[in-house]
């Protein structure tokens, strides 16, 4: 049996089950290469189920769509490791209770996609922790290579390019499951930090507070780069900051339900002497 | 409408002499809101500040800027006088205009633009500022003593014996510190012991006064007036209630041969001891680490002697919560670690000891009883060289500073060897003699000329053994030669350094230290005694290295402190603190985490049938510090600090 066949029978299970109220998984998209998430709430919508190398979006941030788990019940969803991170962030800065989550699990690459085994988001701490042991030796992006060899003269003068395009949809800001707040800070305009128009500063002060909201929390999913419509390369930004932390702090987003957010916690052993 | 008006002070010339400060106040008096803008000689003065009142009161002001020093210097005093004037103080606020400006500028013209942005900018400010109330705290009437040397035991009596309860935790078995230790103290060759241990019974039997021996401090939480503390009661194995103190168990115990700390390695002592014979409290504890029982499963002979059945080896460590209103830090120092001094021999002679073990080799409760003896063979030496300086003022050894008191008992050692073993000759290698303090020159006089200690000028550069004599190398320097002598035994002056833990232990309480692990004042001048952290305060030898004499003055002014806080019951603070907007607190608990001071809960929010709808963040204003990490953490921006608000930040950089 194909893999989406397997998904779409343990779907249709758990549905029937009671287990979950609701399962969130991937359906065909507008185009052949696409898909769209899809809500399936009776075993029988289980049909449209779509599970292959083109399922690439992190469906997290669905599930802190107000009231869903409100009511305390399960829900299924379809996560590759990335996704299972953003669960144990979610979990870690109390947005939802891990124990309603179940997760039906894949992984894969642009051809074919393979199941993981496990059903909460502490049973793949194992594959998690193998990703943090290998994300020093990953290839690189040889873009990012390339930024880090400039001054930073042309550095800014690169990025100020790039965000000259940037149009303050905050697509990327809606894609993303970690910005789960009512109001972003970027909505509060008493004062207005950040200003609203996409102008030169306003597109700086809005790209620099998203880079440092997330450093951290980022898992890379990609979310927000794909929802760009003007195309700013923002898995660079997302990539840099998720090195920084991770060489610095030692501290890789989504380790466990229970990791401390990296830019809150103070460790004693801290080396920054200035600190009490 | 705001009606601001702003007061411009020359500060005598420090300010005057660059910034135009009358042009300044015609600048600013044009700006929008000022009512009303003047310069004047020094407006902290008497007249100057009346002259402030006066204005607020004629022109009906709704908020003053005084364009001045450091906030840290005069806020206080101008939002007095505001307040007198009918202004809610904290509609006052500073510009400072004199070290952000004119101590570091040269040139008057861009001295005085910038004196006029960083003054508008403030305008802006105040324009936003909102009236506040203090907040009043309640505080604990119960202090804290930490250290039961005698700094500790000094600040603890006076606390006490002023009629306010004292909890004195002391991590090791017994009271006394290093003053317990020493044999005959300068400058009066007074016995150490002699004067310690009565005030070590009496702080052991106040009544106000509750004795934590034995035990750690673990956690501090809380802030002035209201500590939470932690602290560990570490197992004796020996239950002090019902034991008498009779020392049977200490007599019998057959593992004898452990090297008593409290003599400095010359003595013996067993696993179950007191260390010494007049301990406060003076009841054994068992020394886990070399105790057969513990280590072999085997022995018991403690329990078997004991006629009150007061041993108990399943005894765990126990952890006591108390609430205190304020906390003396009186943890002491160490002498520092001889073995940096290879080139000395020290751990490689026998007979090169520290300053400590003459303490313990001249005292009469030492391991020879006071006679000076050299631990080698036992036999009295004849000629003794003391190195003054051994780590101290050795920026090489890492110790830059002087230890202040090593000059005054290396004195004391030659005096108390003349005396005790007639004939004796002994060397002093010293860098300086420095010997202030009352009776402190005449001290050493006396040790050169009545008790005939050579003193040389000039370093040592080796000792060793030959022909069973300890070699001493050194130069002096008055006479420019190289001089070499023959000595039975080699005293060092080591160092005094901060407890080894304490940095760790710093951290542990909250307090600021120095390179070395010195505890910080709060101004070396001003505020000696107070550590930056409101409500603790220092005494004693963890700040400097200090005498006796230096260590009981600054106990008793930090007791003194304690007692004025403690003369009323309710303290006022500063309504700096943060709120949260409940609204769109997104109950991520980041700032939970972050806030250095506990002082962020978790609220429920329910409807009308109790259901929990939200959970958010709930700032305690009578715990917020008003440090505003939370505020800077907030990623949905939801935090605010009074007095501080982003309304008000973002007008006054707007104003620049
Ligand atoms: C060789 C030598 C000779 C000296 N001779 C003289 C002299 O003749 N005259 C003179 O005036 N001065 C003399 N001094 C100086 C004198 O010893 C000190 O001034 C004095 O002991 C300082 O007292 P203190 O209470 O600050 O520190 P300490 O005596 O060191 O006492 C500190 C106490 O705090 C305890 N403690 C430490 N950390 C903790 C903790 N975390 N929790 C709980 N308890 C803790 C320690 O166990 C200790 O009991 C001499 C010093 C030396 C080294
Ligand atoms: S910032 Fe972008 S890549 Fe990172 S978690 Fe959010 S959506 Fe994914
Ligand atoms: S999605 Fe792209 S254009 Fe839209 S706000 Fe984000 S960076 Fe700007
Ligand atoms: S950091 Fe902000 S959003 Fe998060 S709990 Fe605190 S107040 Fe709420
Ligand atoms: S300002 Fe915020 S972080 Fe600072 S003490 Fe108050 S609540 Fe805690």
């Amino acid at each position: 049996m194909s893999i989406q066949e397997q998904y779409k029978k343990r779907v249709r299970e758990l549905l029937s089950s009671g287990a979950v109220k609701m399962v969130i998984g991937y359906q065909a998209g507008t185009t052949a290469d696409r898909r769209r998430p899809l809500f399936i709430r009776t075993p029988e919508e289980a049909e449209k189920l779509v599970l292959d190398s083109a399922c690439i979006a992190n469906l997290s941030g669905y599930l802190v769509t107000e009231g869903l788990l409100s009511d305390e019940k399960s829900v299924g969803i379809f996560l590759r490791p990335d996704g299972i991170r953003s669960i144990n962030i979610l979990a870690a800065e109390a947005q939802l209770n891990p124990e309603q989550v179940v997760i039906l699990g894949f992984d894969g690459n642009d051809k074919e996609v393979t199941a993981l085994q496990g059903e909460k988001a502490r049973d793949f701490s194992a594959i998690i922790a193998s990703i943090k042991e290998h994300a020093p030796e990953a290839p690189r992006n040889p873009q990012l290579e390339q930024i880090e060899k400039m001054s930073p003269k042309e550095r800014f003068a690169f990025w100020q390019a790039e965000f000259s395009r940037c149009i303050k949809c905050y697509a990327c800001r809606q894609a993303c499951p970690m910005c789960y707040c009512r109001r972003c800070i970027v909505d509060s305009n008493q004062p207005q930090w950040v200003n609203t128009s996409s102008h030169t500063l306003g597109n700086l002060e809005w790209n620099v507070v998203r880079a440092f909201h997330l450093s951290g929390r980022c898992v890379g999913c990609g979310n927000c780069d794909r929802a760009c419509p003007v195309n700013i390369p923002l898995r660079l930004i997302n990539a840099k900051m998720a090195g920084e932390v991770l060489g610095a702090f030692d501290h890789f987003a989504g380790m466990s339900e229970t990791q401390e957010p990296v830019l809150a916690s103070f460790k004693k052993d801290d080396s920054e002497t200035f600190i009490l | 409408m705001a009606k601001i008006g702003v007061f411009i002070c020359h500060c005598g010339e420090n300010i005057g002499a660059k910034v135009d400060c009358t042009k300044l106040a015609a600048t600013l008096g044009e700006h929008p809101g000022v009512a009303i803008a003047v310069d004047y000689k020094y407006f902290c003065s008497d007249p100057g500040q009346e002259s402030v009142k006066k204005a607020i009161r004629d022109n009906n002001l709704t908020g003053v800027v005084v364009a001045a020093c450091s906030p840290r210097m005069h806020e206080a005093t101008f939002r007095k006088a505001c307040a007198e004037a009918g202004l809610n103080p904290y509609m006052c606020e500073i510009a400072n205009i004199r070290e952000q400006c004119s101590w570091v500028h040269n040139d008057p013209v861009q001295a005085t633009e910038k004196a006029a942005d960083i003054t508008r900018s403030m305008v802006e400010k105040v324009k936003r500022n909102n009236n506040l109330q203090p907040i009043e705290v309640p505080v604990t009437r119960r202090a804290l003593v930490i250290g039961g040397g005698i700094a500790g035991i000094q600040a603890a009596l006076d606390i006490a014996n002023a009629g306010q309860e004292v909890v004195l935790v002391e991590r090791e078995p017994t009271l006394g510190g290093h003053m317990a230790q020493l044999s005959e103290t300068f400058p009066t060759l007074d016995c150490s012991q002699c004067i310690m241990t009565p005030r070590m019974v009496e702080a052991a039997q106040h009544p106000k006064i509750r004795l934590l021996t034995y035990a750690e401090v673990v956690g501090v939480d809380g802030y002035i007036g209201n500590f939470h503390v932690k602290v560990k009661m570490k197992a004796r194995y020996v239950d002090t209630e019902s034991c008498t103190g009779c020392g049977d168990c200490i007599t019998k115990c057959p593992n004898k041969k452990i090297l008593s700390e409290f003599d400095c390695g010359l003595g013996k002592r067993p696993a179950i001891y007191t260390p010494f014979a007049q301990s406060v409290p003076n009841k054994p504890i068992i020394d886990k680490a070399n105790c057969t029982y513990f280590k072999n499963g085997k022995c018991k002979v403690c329990v078997k002697v004991c006629q009150l059945n007061s041993i108990n080896f399943e005894m765990q460590d126990e952890f006591i919560d108390l609430e205190i209103g304020a906390i003396v830090v009186a943890t002491g120092f160490q002498v520092q670690d001889n073995s940096v001094y290879g080139e000395y021999g020290y751990g490689k002679y026998k007979d090169v000891i520290n300053g400590l073990q003459f303490e313990r080799l001249a005292s009469a409760s030492g391991p020879t009883s006071g006679k000076i003896l050299r631990p080698s063979d036992g036999k009295e030496p004849e000629t003794v060289v003391f190195i003054q300086c051994a780590g101290s003022r050795d920026p090489s050894k890492g110790v830059r500073y002087c230890s202040k008191i090593c000059c005054m008992y290396t004195a004391k050692h030659a005096m108390l060897y003349a005396h005790k073993v007639h004939g004796g000759k002994s060397n002093i290698f010293y860098m300086d003699i420095r010997a202030a303090g009352k009776g402190y020159d005449e001290f050493t006089r006396r040790a050169i000329e009545e008790d005939e200690a050579s003193y040389l000028r000039g370093r040592v550069s080796k000792v060793w053994e030959e022909n069973g004599k300890l070699m001493v190398r050194g130069v002096d320097t008055l006479l420019g030669i190289p001089v070499v002598i023959a000595a039975d035994m080699v005293v060092l002056a080591t160092a005094m350094v901060p407890q080894p833990d304490a940095k760790d232990f710093a951290k542990t309480i909250g307090i600021g230290y120095d390179e070395y692990g010195f505890f910080n004042e709060a101004h070396l001048k001003l505020r000696p005694v107070e550590s930056s952290t409101a409500g603790i305060f220092l005494a004693g030898a963890c700040q400097s290295p200090k005498d006796i004499p230096d260590s009981v003055a600054q106990a008793s002014a930090s007791a003194s402190k304690i007692l004025a806080l403690f003369s009323k019951e309710k303290l006022e603070r500063e309504p700096v603190v943060a709120t949260n907007n409940e609204a769109t607190c997104a109950g991520c608990w980041g700032c939970v985490l972050a806030c250095p001071y506990n002082a962020i809960e978790k609220k429920d929010i329910v409807d009308r049938s109790g259901k929990v709808i939200k959970r958010v963040a709930s700032v305690n204003p009578g715990l917020c510090q008003g440090c505003g990490t939370c505020v800077t953490f907030c990623r949905s921006n939801s935090l605010d600090l009074a007095g501080f608000t982003e309304k008000q930040i973002f007008a006054e950089v707007m104003g620049l």
